[in-house]
């Protein structure tokens, strides 16, 4: 009995000396040094510095740029990713093409595959494989311009290895992941080619997408520029030819705690045959407001898409706060035209208000006692109002099919003098301007809203892919 | 002679309205010797010469012979487990006088006690209300007799009787896991004769507990205050299975039943999908992760349902057992099998993952979905126990305890998901088979080394594994032109887990006379190391596209399949996530503890415990990665006091204290993302384990018989309690559900529990009050005037998950030991209670209080035969999960009615009858 008594006493002893907290050891990262950049052997690893003008690099395995760290590509620089490599920028990454020097970003094997003749098959165009993962930014990274540049081929799926780069699963397949609310991100007078889930997610950031072409972007779904909560900014003279799903898509989704409501404005962007490679029902469009999501949309010119401008209604975008107007469709078929205002019976679930200043004028083919959502008879305005583009045959020949324009091609959609187009656009609104106006570090030219309806202004401002 | 007697008898007979003047009438209770519970179903036999007369006793432990003949009679009551008691010489004069024999049966059982590890006070007594009352804590238990008469299958349905446990049910209407006195599964532990289980979840460390079919059991013991031999995580309780172990003599039962739940019908068909087809590794299990998958290497025989109208369900058991060499060596032998179809209808309102600001409103949840699910569900138990006892001389006892579980579930899934205020459709067929299966291999050894100085070991092992292989759904959709649907993705998870422990236990007492009165010293260690083993591996296929467009449906065998990207079919893709890991733990704890009388009505137990805890991950995450692998450890010291004071020799008066602590579950603290239902559940490697300070003060009141009074409150304050919060630092990809410290959480209630009996019938009642209280952080969306749409964090005090502020059981018992009848009426209500906590302000998922009636009986036939029936939910009670919002104007969501708040959640699992035979010898 002594010694247990004497046992209790140890015992307590101990309860009131040591200090029994919790103690934690945890593995320390492993953070590679950055190397400077060569284009003598494949890049690999952390790098930093500057890609120079004309020069061709070799990505050779996954590389990262590390937090506080800038790369930069001089006009003319071309990069073929290997291995189905990424680039991983908890940093900056800054590309600055030109006009005259674009740069690129692809799978050179893959661009010798490129078809871009109508009526592809998805199964085996090489624009769907994922050729390598993509420019994924981490939630450190304040800034990913793009100008000039092609970016293609990317979406593969990231490794296990790959996504605790950037704090995604494994598996995941964008082709750009931009992820910080403070962050900027700009694409302007860009490419964007293939993918195979959303080719752009923004989780959340200042953005400005200004004049850039984006085709074959998202095999089975995906929206090409996908837009989350807490992203603000401007999307403009944009061309979207053959998206899986929508081209523009603004959703307060995921917001973070205190952030900015999702607030895009969307104007002179041209949308051809988008929306029909999703594989649920009621989705695709071209522009689309989802969930809490605010901004404008107006001057869009939408060809031959699965629906018109979709405003979603549960959950619903803060309608009271979207504004949107003078924008153009046309169709081919009575499919399409039925869906200029998605019905109900289309199962969209869209809420997009007929606005007196749309072409064509709802007048001519909605019935007086008309309620959004309501189905209709568009027989009246099939193939009405030709937008008479440069060089794109409307109606589509009979041997392809919407979903057969796939890629902007030899097409040109520039306006002909003469299209109902012109002229018929509104001005009266400015940007949301998220980004700073900067030859490098922002956006070099925001254009305002044209009077031309579409991306390609007759004065010959806008887009400049052409 | 034969026939002058009776004439005579018969004569008394016919006298019998009349006052016989030449008869008597013997009396008396009948009680067990060491509790003083009445033995109710005892025979009693009254013989002279040719006369015999049998009655048997009742409920409250009387027994009654009326108009018996003047004479000397020989007495004899029997009882299975108990030494017969014969008196010679019971006279009865022939003057209508009234003769009392009171007696008390001894239990001749010899088992090694079970309950040594977990309650530190070896007790001999063997009834649950005798251990009640003498225990050193505070406990609730329920017999084997008792778990035999309820109209439960499980230990988890049987749970919900005991005073202060509430039940969470799975998605077949059945029980799975306890919430003791409102504290969640997370606060309580589960051990088998007093050992701790490992756990077959894949995340968690409590076990499902309706995994044990509840006739196992010889008794089920919930265990409300700790003391120092005890493990110390458990805040709520600890429930102990006590089960079963040899009889003095050779025994053996056997039941079986069948029945049948009313869910099913023509209308309503059982899915049933062939179990074979069901592929036990995945593709990159099979060929390495290398290997790209194909739709080809996926069975479609587990998604082809065919409908079975009636299915019927079956239960059997059987128990053989005895004593041989000499009584030195015990064997029993218990085999339990259960083959169940149950189901759910379930209409589920799904709100939009985040809230909206609608108009003028704030955080409003928005229903994006309704499902309409029905669950088939097969569930196949077995339960297979045998324990071995040996006694070597007189001081020496060694047994051997092992136990096997199986549980295997197969569902079915179907889901109608139709967006809100939109025709569109998704129609999603899901196949889930899990086996589940707790091996446990105990060995025990007590030897009394010298006159009052015992010394007791323990080695085990155990294993629990819980499979999912192949989980498969497909989907298909809408089309615009009604009647035709579009190919949807489908997708495959094979899941797997093992914990496993070995563990030993040692335990020395030293039990000398205090100044007269008997006390206990004790002090023991206890060492386990458990190694938990995950993992996961999800494919997810999308439909080819055919000619550039989607596909239509016609079946899921016709439907074409490819992944996009190509990689994602490997398993360096699909198999090397986070969800695969290795988790290790050492546990070692020491304690001293002391019980001794220090008056003649006073008892003090306690002493203190140390635990050490040293818990250790690996993951598969790279390098790169920060806390890829990790070690944690802590030490706890726990004291406790429990003092029980003797009012009377019928009344009690207790006070206890103990501290506890809860440790984090494995996955909690490895610092990786992992796929959750609604949210991806992100692991904290900063999070403290729980401690808790826990006060109850009890009065109980035992008036004899089975007769009991129990009044208690308790108090707990829990410090660091672990609760999941939303964490959003960057867009949907980066918001995720983190297991976090909130501060001090409060809990404190009353219970109190009577049970009364009269004659034949008898009320068992019990009634639970609850409050607690935790802060949490929540999120709160409204509209700013230059953010636009936005979201703060706000700190809510609520409830703790799955706390009803009330809860009761009622029970009504008719037993006529004469005609071997018995019946039993049973009622549960648990009120109100959080089901779900939302990581949203005031979004909370309520459950609304419930009461659900079950029904049974056992009725002795020929022989040693019984019939016996249970029926299940006789009042078709639907569960109802709402949120405190008015419903949304204008909706036309299903099962409304309140102008309060939103139903979004209706289940409903009909009646449920099972009836057959029991044969005990």
């Amino acid at each position: 009995m002594k010694k247990s008594l004497l046992f209790i006493g140890i015992v307590f002893l101990f309860a009131g000396c040591k200090k029994w907290d919790e103690n934690l050891s945890l593995a320390t990262p492993v953070v590679q040094v950055a190397q400077p950049i060569s284009d003598a052997a494949p890049l690999c690893g952390a790098i930093k510095g500057t890609m120079l003008t004309g020069k061709t690099y070799t990505i050779g395995c996954d590389v990262v740029i590390n937090k506080g760290d800038t790369l930069t590509l001089q006009p003319g620089v071309h990069i073929n990713v290997k291995n189905k490599s990424g680039i991983f920028v908890q940093g900056a990454l800054i590309s600055l093409g030109s006009k005259d020097k674009p740069n690129f970003i692809t799978v050179d094997s893959l661009a010798a595959l490129k078809n871009d003749a109508p009526n592809q098959d998805p199964a085996k165009d090489p624009a769907f494989v994922g050729g390598w993962a993509g420019i994924y930014c981490a939630s450190t990274c304040p800034m990913l311009i793009l100008k000039w540049t092609h970016v293609e081929f990317a979406g593969n799926g990231l490794s296990i290895a790959q996504g605790a780069l950037v704090n995604q699963s494994s598996g995941t397949a964008f082709s750009i992941l931009f992820q910080n609310p403070t962050g900027i991100f700009v694409m302007e007078d860009s490419w964007l080619y293939g993918g195979v889930d959303d080719p752009i997610r923004i989780s959340n950031g200042r953005i400005c997408f200004m004049r850039s072409t984006f085709e074959k972007a998202g095999i089975k779904g995906g929206d090409c520029l996908n837009t989350k909560g807490g992203t603000v900014g401007d999307m403009a003279y944009n061309l979207f030819v053959g998206i899986a799903t929508n081209g523009q898509k603004a959703s307060n989704k995921g917001q973070p705690v205190g952030g900015q409501q999702t607030n895009i404005n969307m104007w002179n962007n041209t949308f051809i045959a988008c929306g029909y490679r999703q594989i649920q029902t009621g989705r695709g469009a071209n522009i689309n407001f989802e969930e809490g999501a605010r901004g404008m949309a107006f001057n869009n010119l939408m060809v031959n898409c699965k629906f018109g401008l979709r405003i979603v209604n549960n959950p619903a975008a803060d309608t009271a706060n979207i504004r949107y107007g003078y924008n153009y469709e046309y169709g081919d078929s009575l499919v399409v035209v039925n869906q200029i205002y998605p019905t109900n019976a289309g199962l969209s679930g869209g809420w997009t208000r007929p606005m007196s200043t749309d072409i064509p004028d709802y007048k001519t083919f909605l019935p007086a006692n008309y309620q959004f959502g309501d189905t209709y008879d568009g027989t009246p305005v099939i193939q009405k109002n030709n937008p008479l583009f440069y060089n794109f045959p409307l109606p589509v020949p009979g041997n392809i099919p919407l979903y057969g324009i796939q890629a902007v091609n030899k097409y040109d959609f520039r306006l002909q003098a003469g299209s109902p187009a012109i002229g018929k656009g509104f001005t009266g609104f400015a940007p949301v301007g998220a980004v700073p106006i900067d030859p490098v570090y922002g956006v070099t030219e925001m254009t305002l809203p044209g009077i031309d309806i579409g991306a390609f202004q007759s004065n010959g401002k806008g887009n400049q892919h052409y | 002679m034969q026939t002058f007697y009776r004439k005579i008898y018969f004569l008394f007979l016919s006298a019998f309205l009349s006052t016989a003047c030449l008869a008597g009438t013997i009396h008396g209770k009948v009680i067990d010797s060491k509790t003083g519970e009445p033995l109710a179903g005892a025979t009693v036999q009254i013989e002279k010469n040719s006369i015999k007369l049998f009655t048997t006793v009742n409920l409250d432990g009387s027994y009654v012979f009326k108009n018996v003949p003047a004479g000397k009679y020989e007495l004899t009551i029997k009882l299975l487990g108990y030494q017969t008691v014969t008196e010679h010489g019971v006279s009865v004069a022939a003057d209508n006088s009234l003769v009392l024999f009171n007696t008390s049966m001894k239990s001749e059982s010899a088992e090694l006690e079970s309950v040594t590890v977990s309650a530190g006070g070896k007790e001999t007594d063997h009834t649950v209300r005798g251990l009640e009352k003498t225990a050193p804590v505070l406990e609730n238990i329920l017999s084997q007799k008792t778990i035999e008469l309820l109209p439960d299958l499980t230990v988890a349905n049987a749970l919900q009787r005991v005073s202060g446990v509430a039940i969470q049910r799975s998605s077949s209407g059945e029980g799975r896991y306890a919430i003791i006195r409102g504290m969640d599964e997370r606060y309580n532990n589960t051990l088998v004769n007093g050992v701790k289980i490992p756990s077959p979840d894949a995340k968690y460390r409590y076990v499902p507990m309706d995994l044990f079919p509840s006739d196992m059991l010889e008794r089920l013991e919930v265990i409300k205050s700790l003391t120092p031999a005890m493990e110390g995580d458990a805040v709520g309780g600890t429930m102990n299975l006590v089960m079963k172990s040899a009889p003095q003599h050779f025994l053996f039962n056997a039941n079986m039943a069948t029945g049948f739940s009313g869910l099913f019908s023509n209308s309503r068909p059982f899915a049933a999908y062939d179990h074979g087809a069901v592929n036990n590794q995945s593709p990159a299990e099979i060929n390495g992760n290398s290997y790209a998958a194909t739709q080809n290497d996926f069975s479609k025989g587990n998604l082809n349902f065919t409908n079975r109208s009636f299915p019927f369900n079956t239960v059997a058991g059987a128990t053989v057992g005895g004593r041989m060499a000499q009584n030195k060596l015990g064997i029993i032998l218990s085999a339990s099998y259960q083959n169940m179809f149950r189901g759910s209808n379930s209409d589920l309102l799904v709100p939009n993952a985040q809230p909206q600001v609608v108009g003028s409103l704030d955080n409003q949840s928005v229903i994006s979905d309704l499902y309409i699910r029905r669950y088939s569900t097969q569930t196949t138990r077995i339960g297979l126990h045998n324990k071995i006892d040996y006694q070597i001389g007189r001081n020496n006892k060694i047994s051997l305890y092992n136990m096997y579980i199986h549980m295997n579930e197969f569902q079915t899934r179907s889901t109608y998901d139709s967006v809100y205020l939109n025709k569109l459709s998704d129609n999603l067929y899901r196949s889930r088979t899990q086996k589940q299966s707790i091996y446990n291999s105990t060995l025990q050894g007590e030897h009394l080394l010298v006159k009052q100085l015992k010394f007791t070991w323990t080695g085990t092992y155990a294993r629990a594994k819980s499979d999912v292989p192949d989980m498969a759904e497909y989907d298909y959709q809408s089309a615009v032109t009604p009647g035709t649907y579009i190919v949807q993705k489908t997708s495959r998870i094979w899941q797997h887990n093992t914990d496993q422990d070995l563990a030993g236990y040692l335990n020395l007492s030293y039990s000398p006379n205090v100044f007269g009165r008997s006390s206990e010293f004790s002090v023991g260690a206890m060492y386990r190391h458990k190694t938990r083993d995950n993992y996961y591996n999800d494919y997810s296929l999308t439909p080819v596209l055919t000619g550039g467009l989607p596909q239509y449906w016609t079946n899921y065998n016709s439907a074409s399949y490819t992944f996009n990207p190509a990689s994602n079919a490997t398993g360096a893709i699909s198999a090397a996530n986070p969800n695969t890991y290795t988790s290790y733990e050492n546990v070692s704890a020491g304690y001293a503890q002391f019980r001794f009388m220090a008056s003649k009505k006073l008892e003090l137990m306690g002493g203190i415990r140390i635990e050490y805890t040293k818990q250790s991950f690996n993951t598969v995450m790279p390098e790169s990665f920060a806390g890829r692998y990790g070690t944690v450890q802590y030490t706890d010291p726990l004291p406790s006091l429990h003092l029980k004071y003797a009012l009377t020799d019928k009344q009690n008066l207790r006070l206890s204290y103990f501290r506890s602590i809860v440790r984090p579950d494995f996955y909690e603290i490895i610092p990786t993302q992992n796929n959750g239902e609604l949210f991806d559940i992100k692991g904290n490697d900063s999070l403290k384990h729980s401690t808790a300070d826990n006060i109850d003060f009890r009065y109980e009141l035992f008036p004899g018989g089975a007769d009991q009074l129990l009044l208690g409150v308790f108090y707990k304050n829990i410090h660091n309690p672990i609760e999941y919060a939303i964490v959003r630092n960057g867009g949907p990809s980066a918001q995720f559900f983190e297991p976090e410290n909130f501060g001090t959480a409060h809990n404190y209630g009353f219970e109190a529990v009577y049970t009364k009996y009269i004659g034949m019938f008898g009320l068992s009642a019990n009634y639970t009050y609850t409050h607690s209280e935790i802060t949490t952080t929540k999120q709160y969306f409204y509209r700013d005037p230059t953010l636009g749409i936005t979201s703060k964090l706000l700190q809510q005090q609520r409830p703790l998950q799955g706390q009803a502020d009330h809860i009761a059981n009622l029970s009504l018992l008719y037993k006529n030991p004469k005609i071997g009848l018995d019946v039993q009426l049973a009622f549960v209500y648990t009120g109100k209670r959080i089901a779900q906590v939302s990581p949203y302000y005031n979004l909370d998922y309520w459950q609304l209080g419930q009461g659900v009636l079950d029904f049974s009986f056992e009725k002795k036939i020929k022989g040693h035969f019984a019939f016996y029936g249970k029926i299940n939910n006789l009042t078709n009670a639907p569960a109802k999960t709402v949120i405190y919002q008015a419903p949304a104007a204008g909706n036309a969501f299903p099962d409304q009615g309140y102008s309060d708040k939103t139903v979004v959640g209706k289940d409903i699992y009909q009646i449920n009858i099972l009836g057959g035979l029991r044969y005990k010898f």
